[in-house]
């Protein structure tokens, strides 16, 4: 395998962007080919994958119970006042 | 519209809005948490969200991206609202924090690559909640949005209203200053020599 297609500088200047798949599918190819045999960008990938997914498990919080039901409640005391197309609604889009 | 007509509609949007909207709840929640820092909050933030968010329902482009939308919503709720009521974090000099920074300092902690991750793991959620909620506003925002909820930059882009090379940027500094704040914690816990 040839390393030189791209440095090691550039893998890990887009890492982050590969790891949150943001490169298109040649760029991202070409990052996967490289971090395959070179063990040092390897491993700093493999602890920004990890550190990522620990922000996303351990950042989660679970709603309390009763609040589904408090927001049902208020959807309906609102739906009894009013219909949607009243009030200052948001833009979509 | 007849009257019957307008009724027959808004009994469908609101079918619609608990079937598609209302499933929403466990990841708004969550990321009303993590801006708001308080359950009370959080949850007054929640309800605000969806009462605003039924009531442009009808604005909603079937099809699109109903989540950024809510999401969107949640955002900027919370920038009008609550933001006013809480204390922000100082702003830190994220300038000053290089890239791999906690990577080096690990390493420079006498972990090896494998162990590294472990410590991390073994943190209690708490204080990764708090690293990220210590940020200042725009990071935490982004990095929740990314690295919490999944999205995409450009979905970032549509929900913080600001172009995708202002999301990468913070992006980059926010998971650069989260990193600081992460060593600070191991280090405070003692999990490695300093």
């Amino acid at each position: 395998m040839d390393l030189s297609e791209i440095s090691c500088e550039e893998v890990l200047g887009e890492i982050e962007h590969y790891l949150h798949g943001e490169l298109d599918d040649r760029r991202a190819s070409l990052l996967a080919d490289h971090l395959a045999d070179c063990p040092p960008c390897f491993e700093r990938a493999e602890f920004q994958r990890r550190l990522k997914e620990i922000v996303r498990t351990k950042c989660r919080s679970e709603a309390p119970q009763p609040l589904l039901w408090r927001i049902k409640v208020a959807l309906r005391s609102e739906w009894r006042t009013r219909g949607p197309g009243e009030g200052t609604p948001p833009k979509s889009g | 519209m007849s009257k019957a007509e307008a009724a027959k509609r808004d009994e469908e949007l609101e079918a619609r809005f608990e079937a598609e909207a209302l499933p929403m709840l466990p990841g708004l929640y969550s990321a009303a948490f993590r801006l708001t820092r308080n359950a009370a909050d959080a949850e007054d933030l929640v309800q605000e969200t969806f009462l605003r968010a039924y009531r442009g329902f009808h604005q909603f482009e079937p099809g699109t991206n109903l989540k950024a939308w809510l999401y969107r919503i949640l955002t900027n709720t919370f920038i009008n609202s609550y933001r006013k009521r809480q204390r922000e974090p100082q702003t830190i000099s994220d300038d000053q924090v290089e890239d791999w920074y906690l990577y080096s300092k690990m390493a420079e902690g006498g972990l090896e690559p494998s162990a590294e991750t472990s410590v991390l793991e073994s943190l209690p959620d708490e204080d990764v909640q708090q690293a990220l909620s210590s940020l200042p506003e725009q990071f935490r925002i982004a990095v929740m949005l990314a690295d919490v909820e999944g999205f995409s930059y450009k979905e970032i882009a549509e929900i913080t209203g600001v172009p995708i090379g202002t999301v990468m940027s913070r992006l980059h500094r926010g998971r650069k200053a989260l990193e600081k704040r992460l060593w600070d914690v191991v280090r405070e816990r003692g999990l490695v020599r300093d």
